[in-house]
């Protein structure tokens, strides 16, 4: 049975993989408008910038929990499992410290944003900042909690290789 | 603490990259503790997280990166990789050894569209070795055509490493493209030129079987049929001139030319009968793939940031000025710390953790940025080839359908493609305009 954490993630990252999608119509839609019928499409440009940081956060949790991230198997591949289970947790540890860290700062920058109504972009379309802002802090809470319950599924003995959980498995 | 807090925090993250902390993490933690130690407040240092993350990839110029991915995975499910090797195989009906010749532009074309080296020399392990080797090439020398031209789509645009050069120093992504491809069709011509003569010289490596008919496997999961090869191939070459040209004649950005590149490679994967399973499935693994190389891009800024806020790049450039070495030794130093961290880490890593430094020495040795840049992706790419460790001849031996092959053999075959991509990269640092012409007469 899948873990709901796995589930969320799943959720999330399907949502953003097809938001690609999405933003590869506005540049067709932007680009054709632009060249045919002297319109570009308004605020194109600040709808990708916004996008990018979106998809890029909604992804993460996902490639943490399989094992996505890059890393070097140089000293993991030649040692015996106890320690492998230890470099393991420190890479947790310092996975979860990292995102906790990243969610601590940007709840300032949010709360700020959300406060004086910051905007982006000029003219007709104005962006406000903060949803942006309030789903970096959200993603990073979430992949900081995956870390910690990759590393508690792991002393737990619970991470098998059909879990998909690549942890285990080699690197890139 | 000045800017020797650099030494600190670069002992901190090799050491955490060896223990095998993701590298994305060891570069965040790395640059949170060097920010705190030259400030001595924790508050500034963690600012740095929160302002990054949100700052670093919000650009619309960094859309070509999922967007490229997603061409790259649709067009690989649609089977792209065994189009490409036919429509190759096809045009080069001459040519002594040309099974290694298709093998060489095909996955030249396949690497560019595909933007990682690792993964296509992966597929043309399964696609072109087996044919080689059913018409009695021999091994080491199969082996290491599909090793080395992996290594040369890097420099063919869409790469994604020439995009994330351009982001890390601040370039043009379109003046980099641009800038490989002249490079990139000299490193192809002296792959097929070392193939022809290596064959000449010794005809039992590729013995020449008139009219043999290939017969190319599927891709996983792409239905090849009757002349369907042939749309599928020319519509990738297409679509690569499309994304080329209009970046050289100014038409798009790449912003644009990615958004078209996806649209395109879409279009032709339904046209060739990709099922939408097939698509779905592009599009999740397109994200599975996207997100830790922008991950990466994050937390590569946090380490740049943390180089200009503790002076840290005046400090390794004043270094290397009053040491007295020649723009020549410096050259060969980078050089070789990038050939050794190709034995232990991928391709994007390396230039994350190398390029904010040897950038500014380069300028500052008077190497022309842009023929620096592609000198740089070559040697790095020569790196994952250099014996005896190079990930990816580990990776053609692990994924070849031959249990038979050797390490030996395989680094024996990659070899030769390691001195000649080495070889281009010292032309083009002694000629320059091999990199810089066409960016100079783009519109």
């Amino acid at each position: 049975m899948k873990s709901p954490v796995k589930r969320i993630a799943e959720v999330i990252h399907v949502i953003s993989a097809f938001w690609v999608l999405v933003i590869a119509g506005i540049i067709l839609v932007d680009v054709l408008g632009r060249q045919f019928f002297n319109s570009p499409l308004l605020g194109a440009v600040e709808i990708i910038k916004n996008s990018v940081v979106s998809i890029t956060f909604l992804q993460l949790p996902l490639a943490i929990y399989s094992g996505g991230m890059l890393r070097t198997t140089l000293l993991y591949g030649a040692v015996g499992p106890k320690y492998q289970k230890v470099l393991r947790s420190l890479t947790n540890i310092l996975g979860f410290l990292f995102f906790a860290g990243v969610a601590y700062s940007s709840w300032g920058p949010f709360m700020e944003a959300l406060a004086i109504n910051e905007y982006e972009g000029e003219g007709a379309l104005r962006v406000p900042t903060y949803p942006v802002r309030l789903l970096v802090v959200l993603t990073s809470i979430f992949a900081a909690f995956v870390y910690i319950y990759l590393m508690i599924l792991d002393w737990a003995g619970r991470i098998t290789e059909d879990d998909d959980t690549a942890e285990m498995k080699g690197a890139h | 603490m000045g800017p020797e807090v650099i030494i600190y925090t670069f002992i901190l993250l090799v050491f955490l990259v060896v223990l095998g902390v993701h590298i994305g993490i060891s570069l965040g933690v790395a640059s949170v503790i060097g920010v705190w130690l030259a400030y001595g407040d924790i508050e500034i240092a963690l600012s740095i997280l929160g302002s990054t993350a949100y700052e670093a990839i919000r650009s619309d110029a960094l859309a070509v990166i999922p967007l490229f991915v997603l061409m790259g995975e649709v067009l690989s499910r649609a089977g792209a990789a065994s189009d490409l090797y036919r429509l190759c195989d096809a045009g080069l009906k001459k040519l002594p050894g040309r099974l290694a010749a298709a093998t060489v532009v095909g996955n030249a074309a396949f690497a560019a569209v595909s933007g990682v080296s690792i993964a296509s020399a992966a597929t043309f392990s399964r696609i072109a070795y087996p044919e080689m080797r059913k018409l009695g090439y021999d091994k080491s020398y199969a082996l290491g055509v599909v090793a080395g031209s992996a290594c040369l789509g890097m420099l063919i645009p869409p790469s994604v490493l020439l995009i994330i050069w351009a982001i890390l120093t601040e370039g043009s992504v379109g003046t980099l493209f641009i800038a490989g491809i002249g490079p990139g069709i000299l490193l192809a011509t002296v792959f097929i030129l070392y193939n022809v003569i290596a064959v000449l010289l010794k005809p039992s490596l590729a013995p020449n079987v008139p009219k043999a008919k290939i017969n190319v496997s599927d891709d996983q999961e792409g239905k090849t049929s009757s002349r369907s090869w042939l749309f599928g191939g020319l519509g990738v070459i297409a679509l690569i001139l499309l994304v080329l040209g209009g970046i050289w004649r100014g038409l798009f950005t790449p912003t644009e030319a990615a958004g078209f590149g996806a649209a395109g490679g879409i279009l032709i994967g339904f046209l060739k009968g990709m099922s939408m399973r097939q698509f779905l499935n592009a599009v999740i693994d397109a994200g599975r793939t996207a997100a830790p190389i922008m991950f990466l891009l994050i937390s590569g800024s946090m380490y740049a940031r943390l180089l200009a806020v503790s002076g840290g790049t005046g400090m390794i450039t004043d270094f290397f000025n009053s040491s007295g070495l020649s723009p020549f030794a410096i050259i060969i130093v980078m050089t070789i710390i990038w050939l050794l961290m190709g034995m232990i880490i991928d391709s994007i890593s390396i230039i994350l953790l190398t390029v904010p430094i040897f950038v500014p020495l380069a300028i500052a040795a008077g190497i022309p940025e842009v023929a620096f840049a592609i000198y740089g992706i070559l040697i790095i790419e020569a790196g994952l080839l250099t014996p005896p460790v190079g990930l990816l001849v580990y990776t053609v031996k692990g994924t070849v359908p031959d249990k038979s092959v050797t390490l030996g053999e395989a680094f024996k075959g990659a070899t030769p493609y390691w001195g000649l991509i080495l070889l281009v990269a010292i032309l083009i640092l002694l000629f320059p305009q091999i990199a810089t012409w066409l960016p100079s007469k783009s519109f």
